[in-house]
């Protein structure tokens, strides 16, 4: 057994680890309020984006690069949406998984994946091991802001809209985690780009190929039916030019939800694990408060056993 | 001020919050060809905006402005949406 020493010292270890966890915990359920009013904030913006180009596709066969790409080019682009900081339980690793699934799914198919990572943690696991990644993203992943979405999305379309001859990508997916709630988040791979036009009945809407999950594009379908038929706008100064200017936003607004949904799922998974960390470490002072009581009462025993002895060995030796 | 019963719902958001909401009498807008004013029942539009300052008057007569970023409105049944990537209320006294 143990010396009482050692255990006490134990003990002290694991219950000042358990207050950390036990903070961290706290911290990351009201970082999960927070991420909820950021993303509930966002919304208006993307639902007004998502109108302007549902509307664009009523009144147009929209013909712009982002929906169909011309030219053939086997390179694609790989976003994979990680963390920057641990003790978020499986959440990176997840995404990790996914991405290196994708990745080999897409050499298997004659492509040339380009991996571009968001999050210190996925940006050090792939440096650690040499790979090439094409560019990086790091300290926004708890709070990710319109400039982080901005910066993603114009360095994005920028490699989309290249020609194959100076490294241009034809094809964008992301690989991030959904919020689906506090106990459930479910990583997804989403093709960005093109963006998918999809003509169901005689209304056409626009959706981003949800790849596994088209779930929120199909509501957004939904919705532009239920409405009927959109209004006949006139667009200033020209289809073109205002397609040119929705559609990047479009995408932006997109990546952006990616990045909130992701940043809330990373909270939720943190807030779990410290949850089980905090059980955990509350278990093993129980287990180790047990061990020391057991050898604090041997020693006593053995104590008591030994001064009884001694004195019966004394009352002997008088006789 | 004539006109006080016609008016129309206007929401003007930013990329990570929305700025203004209600219903409004007219609201002038930085389109890209140049100012843009706009009244109820204007016909479906939807055009893009550059940079510069977009003002709602609401039905008492009070102005709203706000300095935006590039984006674009869209105008249908009577509803206006001013969607810009960035906005904020210009500081005070600042001329409109």
């Amino acid at each position: 057994m143990a010396s009482q020493l050692a255990l006490k010292s134990r003990i002290n270890s694991t219950t000042s680890l358990g207050k950390i966890f036990n903070a961290q915990e706290m911290i990351a359920s009201s970082h999960i309020a927070k991420a909820r009013t950021v993303a509930l904030n966002a919304k208006p913006y993307s639902d007004a984006i998502s109108d302007a180009v549902q509307a664009l596709a009523a009144h147009t066969d929209i013909d712009h690069p982002i929906v169909r790409k011309k030219e053939r080019n086997p390179r694609v682009a790989v976003l994979a949406l990680t963390a920057d900081r641990g003790m978020a339980g499986a959440y990176t690793s997840s995404i990790i998984r996914e991405t290196e699934s994708l990745l080999d799914r897409l050499d298997g198919q004659g492509k040339q994946p380009e991996l571009y990572v968001y999050g210190r943690r996925g940006v050090s696991y792939y440096k650690y091991r040499n790979r090439d990644i094409s560019a990086t993203w790091e300290g926004d992943s708890d709070h990710p802001g319109v400039r982080v979405a901005e910066d993603i999305a114009n360095r994005l379309l920028a490699d989309y809209m290249k020609p194959a001859s100076e490294g241009g990508v034809s094809e964008l997916y992301i690989v991030f985690t959904e919020f689906v709630n506090m106990v459930v988040q479910k990583v997804r791979v989403l093709r960005m780009l093109p963006v998918k036009v999809v003509r169901s009945g005689d209304a056409k809407s626009v959706v981003g190929d949800g790849g596994k999950a088209p779930k929120a594009d199909a509501t957004d379908a939904d919705d532009a039916q239920a409405d009927g038929t959109s209004p006949l706008y006139s667009f200033e100064p020209s289809v073109e030019q205002v397609l040119d200017a929705i559609l990047p936003k479009y995408v932006q607004s997109r990546i952006h939800e990616c990045l909130l949904t992701a940043a809330a799922s990373e909270t939720a998974s943190r807030q779990n694990a410290m949850h089980t960390a905090t059980d955990n470490a509350n278990n093993l002072i129980d287990e180790l408060t047990r061990q020391l009581n057991a050898s604090r009462q041997a020693s006593i025993t053995q104590e008591l056993t030994e001064i009884i002895s001694s004195a019966d060995a004394l009352n002997k030796e008088e006789e | 001020m004539a006109g006080s019963q016609s008016s129309m719902q206007v929401n003007i958001v930013a990329a990570d919050r929305p700025l203004w909401s209600g219903a409004a009498r007219s609201v002038t807008i930085p389109a890209s060809e140049g100012g843009m004013g706009i009244l109820p029942d204007h016909e479906p539009i939807l055009t893009v905006i550059k940079s510069g300052t977009v003002s709602a008057v609401d039905t008492e007569g009070k102005r709203h402005s706000f300095d935006v970023s590039d984006g674009f409105i869209s105008f249908d049944s009577n509803r206006l949406t001013v969607a810009v990537q960035r906005g904020e209320e210009p500081k005070a006294g600042a001329a409109e």
